[in-house]
């Protein structure tokens, strides 16, 4: 109960941000247009498994947008940590998860809003959605998902650092995981280096996943793969959060 | 009804990860109904003591038992008895101050509603009520004072912490605060304040403890302490008439009408010292209760007429350099002035 109403004034401070959603989006849009048009021709090349590039390039926006978004989760603590308002959320008489759920329930609901909003510009682009409308809300809820367990990341660090700075910049550990995968270009017309990294990324199989409902239908073995690969991240991600903040709050 | 010692500190040690030696070896005890205060300066452990028994720092050894609860085995039970009001006022800068209030409220277990006239009744006692939809980023440092202890009141506890409650305030806002204190305090509440300010520390504490270097230099209420650097002076001004041996500071065989009012004065039992200078006396009594009427009345008696005269008290700031070697230097708050810049640049970096 605490939780929810934890959870209700992040909310409230969320929705008087909007600065903190805006450029996110208009990124993701930029990127959309400007990757999407540069690599249109990608489709004639034998092999590549679309006729529409947009078809291929949305799962990999959608990935991208909630890896940006993640930082947001670890600054909101941050800010309150420095504030001292955490301090005075650790005074009160309540489970001290609370503190942490709030959080993590924010974080889920601002993923499923970045997921909603790139969805319905993918919409609008034209993208076709082949596992239909079950699909889509398969597709939600692996971006949520997705985008709550790469969130712990950035809390792991605002708790660990409870420096701004550190909390800022730990979104340049955020582009390997999202630049080496299939995202522009299927895994066959990689070469060999880049196929071993996207081997070994599990952000590459979350997103073939979302790739697979998007672009073929209910193919089962990338889906499943990518489920459970997500559920794996989304533990130990979870975990060592949890972990830090008995840490950070002991 | 035997309520339990609401503050017990035995040997009380805090060493930070970093090696930092905050407290070394503090102990005191605080009686129900008390107004206690730590009076130190920066880096004395003040801080560092009070988050100690707010459960929100762990000690490194020594007991620490508050409301009755150990600080180890029940720090739950010890954050449902106790308001803090901490230095670094933790507040909701983007909450408009009665939603602030009101999931305080929440958290410490009333229902939303309760919470809500909770919350309009705190406002209006510190004085917010006009204020209470805006922003609390908005509101003046006296003003955030104000809402930080509202907040701290919010389930009604019995014990008070209060750390450097009016540090960084202007005089007004500094006197309002004093009041709210005073009225809580005089209606029940125990409160432990620290503070680096005399003024404070004498008006409100019935009780004091100087903490430096993370020890304690002396213990006791105001006045006992500062009647261990002796007792109150006298300065009196005679009228002397011309010719007399006093004018120009000779006092020559005892003649003169300064050395006979020394003489006079001396024989008091409550003078403790008695000198001339100049037609000056100064007279250093142990208790200034009652002692001005009848110095004057003697000294009229025997025909010494008084010009003027003055009653001076050792202040607190006599005790501390006496006790402590040094000057407590109030108001150096470079520390939190620093916290309060890298905050707003943070926010002005993302709004």
């Amino acid at each position: 109960m605490e939780s929810w109403y934890i959870f209700r004034r992040n909310f409230r401070i969320w929705l008087g941000q909007p600065m903190l959603l805006i450029p996110n989006i208009l990124l993701s849009i930029f990127i959309f247009i400007v990757f999407g048009s540069s690599f249109s021709a990608s489709v004639d090349i034998p092999g590549f498994p679309t006729a529409d590039y947009n078809d291929y390039f949305t799962p990999m926006i959608l990935i991208q947008t909630l890896i940006f978004a993640s930082g947001d989760a670890g600054y909101a603590l941050l800010t309150d940590i420095l504030s001292g308002y955490f301090d005075k959320l650790l005074l009160a008489p309540i489970h001290r998860f609370s503190i942490l759920m709030g959080v993590l329930l924010m974080t889920a609901v601002r993923m499923l809003v970045m997921t909603g909003i790139m969805l319905i510009i993918a919409v609008i682009i034209g993208v076709q959605f082949q596992g239909g409308f079950l699909g889509i809300l398969l597709i939600v809820l692996i971006c949520a998902t997705f985008g709550v367990a790469w969130s712990c990341i950035s809390i792991i660090i605002a708790l660990k650092t409870k420096s701004a700075q550190a909390t800022q910049s730990a979104f340049v550990l955020f582009f390997p995981p999202i630049f080496l995968t299939t995202g522009f270009m299927p895994k066959e017309l990689l070469p060999h280096w880049f196929q071993i990294a996207v081997t070994v990324n599990p952000v590459n199989y979350v997103l073939e996943a979302v790739r697979a409902i998007t672009i073929v239908g209910w193919d089962w073995t990338p889906i499943l793969q990518g489920v459970f690969i997500l559920l794996g991240l989304t533990t130990v991600l979870m975990g060592l959060a949890t972990w830090m903040f008995r840490r950070a709050t002991a | 009804m035997a309520s339990p010692t609401p503050v017990h500190v035995r040997d009380l040690d805090k060493t930070y990860p970093r090696g930092a030696h905050a407290v070394a070896g503090v102990s005191f005890d605080v009686a129900p109904g008390e107004f206690f205060g730590l009076l130190g300066p920066n880096g004395a452990g003040k801080s560092t003591t009070l988050k100690i028994l707010a459960t929100l720092l762990k000690k490194t050894s020594g007991a620490v038992v508050v409301a009755g609860h150990d600080v180890d085995r029940d720090p739950a039970a010890i954050r449902r008895s106790i308001g803090f009001a901490m230095q670094d006022v933790g507040l909701d800068d983007l909450a408009s101050g009665s939603d602030f209030l009101t999931l305080q409220g929440i958290l410490y277990g009333l229902h939303r509603n309760e919470a809500k006239r909770r919350a309009g009744e705190l406002l209006d006692l510190v004085g917010l009520t006009d204020v209470a939809s805006r922003k609390v980023g908005a509101y003046s440092g006296g003003m955030r004072r104000r809402i930080d202890l509202a907040s701290a009141l919010i389930h009604r506890p019995a014990l008070l912490f209060l750390d450097e409650p009016t540090t960084g305030l202007d005089p007004q806002s500094r006197l309002a605060i004093w009041q709210y204190l005073e009225k809580l305090n005089a209606g029940g509440t125990t409160i432990v304040l620290t503070t680096q300010i005399m003024e404070e520390a004498d008006r409100l504490c019935r009780r004091l403890a100087i903490i430096d270097h993370g020890k304690i230099a002396a213990e006791g209420s105001p006045r006992t302490l500062k009647s261990q650097i002796g007792g109150d002076t006298v300065a009196v001004t005679l009228d002397v008439p011309p010719g007399d041996t006093a004018r120009d500071g000779q006092e020559r065989g005892g003649q003169g009408i300064a050395a006979r009012a020394v003489a006079l004065v001396t024989q008091r039992p409550y003078v403790t010292a008695a000198s001339s200078h100049a037609g000056r006396l100064t007279i250093v009594v142990r208790d200034i209760r009652g002692a001005v009427p009848d110095l004057l009345r003697l000294l009229q008696d025997n025909g010494i007429a008084v010009r003027e005269l003055a009653v001076s008290t050792p202040t607190l700031d006599d005790v501390f350099l006496k006790v402590t070697g040094h000057q407590i230097r109030a108001g150096d708050t470079s520390g939190s002035d620093a916290d309060a810049a890298m905050r707003q640049s943070m926010g002005l970096g993302k709004r």
